[in-house]
């Protein structure tokens, strides 16, 4: 299991646009691919899940993977959301 | 063109129209997160008046903070996502005014969001609605009808 602690960058935090790039990039991933708020867990392979955790510019996050390519999969859904998730 | 002949263990799932307007293919979205099918397959709606009803029998999944998306779940356990307008997130739900909250029992045609269509013609980059499932995986077949004279907009089946 990996996990990395991240903060949301974008202005407008992860609505259906956002959540959209960040599924896709999960989706490139074997492990299963979650983001964690007050200790609730959310899948990045489901869209609907992702908006649920309804994440805020400024919000803490923790990104864990469990699986073979975890490390890959921490690294790459950190760039993406400490990144400029509206470009 | 997928799935005419319903097999015994699917069921079949008519989704309809959650606006009023010129009905087009989720491909034609001037957004590529939406037109590339990141967001799942669906179609999207050219509105002609403010008001979003739901287009299934089910409940409110979620309702986004800024009041311009909604996410329902059918009873069959369809998800969809009713997106008013691109880049509308940027006006922070003014104009925008939910009559449903997460968890609430849904029946087809019930009334889930009136919108100031003006208002998003003014200043969102577009008021083309996306109608899309966001768990396709779930699915066994997906039609979809862009004739705004027949009942639904797209005919699921999923297996029961």
């Amino acid at each position: 299991m990996k996990e990395k602690i991240i903060v949301i960058n974008n202005e407008t935090g992860i609505h259906a646009r956002p959540a959209g790039l960040i599924v896709k990039e999960a989706q490139k991933y074997k492990c299963d691919i979650f983001l964690v708020k007050n200790e609730s867990q959310y899948n990045c392979k489901s869209i609907m899940n992702i908006l649920s955790l309804g994440g805020k510019k400024g919000d803490e996050l923790l990104i864990r993977a469990i699986g073979e390519d975890a490390e890959a999969a921490v690294e790459a859904l950190s760039r993406l959301l400490e990144g400029n998730l509206d470009a | 063109m997928l799935g005419l002949f319903k097999k015994d263990k699917h069921k079949v799932v008519l989704i309809k129209a959650p606006l009023k307007g010129r009905v087009m293919d989720i491909s034609e979205v001037p957004d590529l997160v939406f037109s590339q099918k990141m967001v799942g397959d669906g179609i999207a709606i050219e509105p002609i008046e403010g008001s979003v009803a739901a287009p299934i029998d089910g409940e409110v999944l979620q309702v986004m903070d800024t009041k311009h998306a909604i996410g329902l779940m059918s009873k069959e356990g369809i998800e969809l996502l009713i997106h008013i307008g691109i880049d509308t997130v940027d006006m922070k739900g003014e104009g925008f005014e939910i009559h449903v909250a997460a968890g609430d029992r849904v029946r087809t045609g019930d009334l889930l969001i009136t919108f100031d269509l003006d208002k998003v013609r003014g200043k969102a980059k577009s008021t083309i609605t996306p109608v899309v499932i966001t768990n396709m995986e779930a699915l066994t077949t997906l039609e979809k009808s862009l004739m705004s004279e027949d009942e639904w907009v797209m005919k699921v089946t999923i297996e029961g």
